[in-house]
């Protein structure tokens, strides 16, 4: 994309307002905030997310933002390519649909025809399911799924009342995986030592060429260490683990960064899964991104996933998990294995 | 290349002057026009959706829209409450209630449309005799450029910029001819501004050797399958910077190519791979 300065509008320039959402207090709150943007009123925000032949690339230049009301589920069981740490009952939630943060491995990206965000302003509505199924087994629930929501905090508050949700309900954890760099959030939620925060950490080079508007390494060390020091559970996430000529010295050199940094003893634990991805959206990603060496790489096909070809995958796992047992004990590091 | 639908030849007349388009003297269901080096082409739809859909659909196919590059324009005059030119955030079809979204994508302030220059539009079946909303644009072919264009044009790459006439009529003879012209002369200024501006944005391609690829694929006697899979490593070899033709020279020079058996063929496919990676 040629993109001279300038050329694109700053993001959520243009906010469209679903009428169902329209008198929400979330939305008014919202809309306050952003008192330069163009608000658009729309009847449902599928008119908007689901149109035809959008580009998720360009419009991550300049993403709009949708508030909506979600009138189906919007908590779900969670895929087989997750990996749920042990968990029974492993669910996930979709409160808000994609990240202000751009990574170019992204599965949104070929899950949704949009690059624009969309805000499910009624959240009580996720906690009533949520209690529906809290009456039948305990619950996991990944709040962060299908975005970053530490990013989003100002925007919507969500973590915070996550949080507090999950105080009042003893048989709820969840988990918050985050790419970002904010500290001020653990002065400002309550602690609660049934929310995890699960930060992606990547070698500097891979944040750089393929995690763009994200924390850089240190300062997503800094906010996980603390997050420890508040006394959150912290989990590490060495996934995707990304192949690049390179790959062993840049995440050779991560792993002595994360020593430095994090009092590793007292992480919850890690987990370590190289990049994967549903051959479905990966077709979304590869039109999108035709010039991208991880894009373009030429993974496997096993099953319907895109995966690295096998002595790849071992090698890229096998070699992290060695050096991930030289900080914390095997049995706290989960692999992704499907 | 920018392609443009205007209503009438009075709306459009400004833009054909200004940017020295010729008439297209071959026998053509509208009337069109283009620019020598190619980067414009305009048609002259009519006035009304059905008009609008068909003539919108002639060119985006004659003359191959491709939507990592070109753009679609639709130009023209609306009714509305003041005067002004106009960016269009979204199209309401008033006889069907369905409503359609360009992406407002593009910061084109410093080219005289702002935010403040955004407008919600309702195309209708006749020229209104007022503005049941003051705040609406009202105009009679844009919700039909908008679903006609869809089928070729990505959101981003379609603009409705429209300026005003009047404010409602119930005699469509007031609207001279001169009067739209005039009106349009107004602000042909910025409209090619923006024109300029967006002509530049292209999206990347991937553009293996075409030449190579299908030279290799016979040599290695591949399936159709694992063509695909030969592209993709073309693909790859291109995005990540790896000189794929010395791995083939290099591949010919040990006495691998060209195989004498499909089997041979998938061997050096899989060696292409294990190089690449
Ligand atoms: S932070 Fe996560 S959700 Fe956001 S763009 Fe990156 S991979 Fe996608």
């Amino acid at each position: 994309m040629s993109s001279a300065k300038g050329l694109y509008n700053f993001p959520f320039s243009h906010i469209y307002v679903e009428e169902k959402a329209a008198d929400h207090d979330l939305t008014k709150k919202i809309l306050s905030r952003y008192s330069k943007s163009a608000i658009i009123p729309i009847a449902h925000y599928k008119d908007v997310f689901n149109r035809p032949r959008q580009s998720f690339s360009i419009q991550k230049g300049s993403p709009s933002l949708i508030l909506a009301k979600n009138t189906g589920n919007s908590v779900f069981k969670g895929a087989p390519v997750c990996q749920d740490f042990g968990y029974d009952h492993f669910y996930y939630t979709s409160c808000v649909r994609n990240c202000i943060y751009d990574c170019e491995y992204c599965f949104l990206r070929g899950m949704y025809g949009s690059g624009n965000v969309v805000v499910f302003v009624n959240q009580e509505d996720s906690f009533s399911e949520v209690e529906a199924l809290l009456k039948n087994h305990p619950v996991y629930l990944c709040v962060s799924y299908d975005t970053d929501l530490i990013a989003l905090e100002n925007l919507t508050g969500f973590v915070r009342s996550w949080t507090e949700f999950t105080m009042a309900h003893p048989d709820l954890t969840i988990e918050i995986r985050t790419k970002s760099f904010r500290k001020d959030i653990y002065e400002k939620i309550p602690y609660c030592d049934r929310v995890i925060f699960a930060y992606t950490i990547s070698p500097q080079e891979i944040i750089d060429r393929y995690e763009k508007k994200t924390a850089s390494l240190s300062e997503r060390l800094s906010a996980a260490s603390c997050a420890m020091e508040k006394g959150f559970p912290v989990r590490l996430c060495f996934d995707p683990l990304i192949y690049i000529p390179n790959w062993k010295d840049i995440y050779t050199s991560m792993c002595s960064d994360v020593k430095k940094h994090i009092d590793t003893h007292q992480l919850k634990d890690i987990s370590v899964g190289s990049f994967r991805i549903s051959a479905e959206y990966f077709k979304k990603l590869r039109k999108d991104f035709p010039i991208s060496p991880l894009c373009q790489f030429p993974y496997e096909n096993h099953g319907g996933v895109m995966e690295y070809p096998e002595p790849v995958r071992n090698d890229m796992e096998n070699t992290l998990i060695t050096l991930l047992q030289n900080l914390i004990s095997k049995d706290k590091i989960y692999q992704t294995d499907f | 290349m920018i392609f443009i639908v205007c209503a009438l030849a009075a709306e459009a007349k400004p833009l054909i002057e200004t940017m020295s388009l010729r008439k297209d003297t071959r026998s053509c269901p509208y009337e069109t026009f283009f620019a020598e080096d190619s980067s414009v082409v305009l048609a002259l739809s009519g006035m009304g959706t059905v008009a609008a859909a068909s003539a919108t659909t002639y060119l985006l196919t004659r003359f191959g829209f491709r939507k990592e590059k070109d753009f679609l324009l639709n130009f023209g005059s609306c009714a509305g409450k003041e005067e002004g030119l106009f960016l269009i955030n979204k199209i309401t079809d008033e006889a069907t209630g369905r409503s359609f979204y360009p992406d407002m994508i593009y910061d084109l302030s410093s080219f005289g449309l702002p935010f403040s220059s955004e407008k919600a539009l309702v195309t209708v079946s006749k020229v209104v005799d007022s503005l049941s909303d003051p705040n609406l644009l009202y105009e009679m072919e844009a919700s039909a450029i908008f679903q006609a264009g869809a089928r070729f044009v990505p959101p981003h790459r379609i603009l409705f910029i429209k300026y005003v006439s009047d404010s409602g009529t119930d005699d469509p003879k007031k609207i001279t001819a001169a009067l739209l012209t005039s009106r349009a002369r107004k602000y042909t200024s910025t409209v090619l501004a923006v024109l300029n501006h967006l002509g530049d944005v292209s999206e990347p391609e991937i553009n293996i050797d075409e030449e190579l690829f299908i030279s290799t694929a016979l040599a290695l006697r591949l399936s159709e399958t694992m063509r695909c899979e030969l592209r993709q490593f073309f693909a790859y070899a291109q995005a990540a910077d790896i000189d794929m033709e010395k791995i083939l020279f290099g591949l010919h020079d040990e006495g691998r190519i060209p195989v004498r058996s499909k089997r041979e063929g998938k061997e050096v496919l899989d060696v292409i791979r294990e190089r690449l990676i």
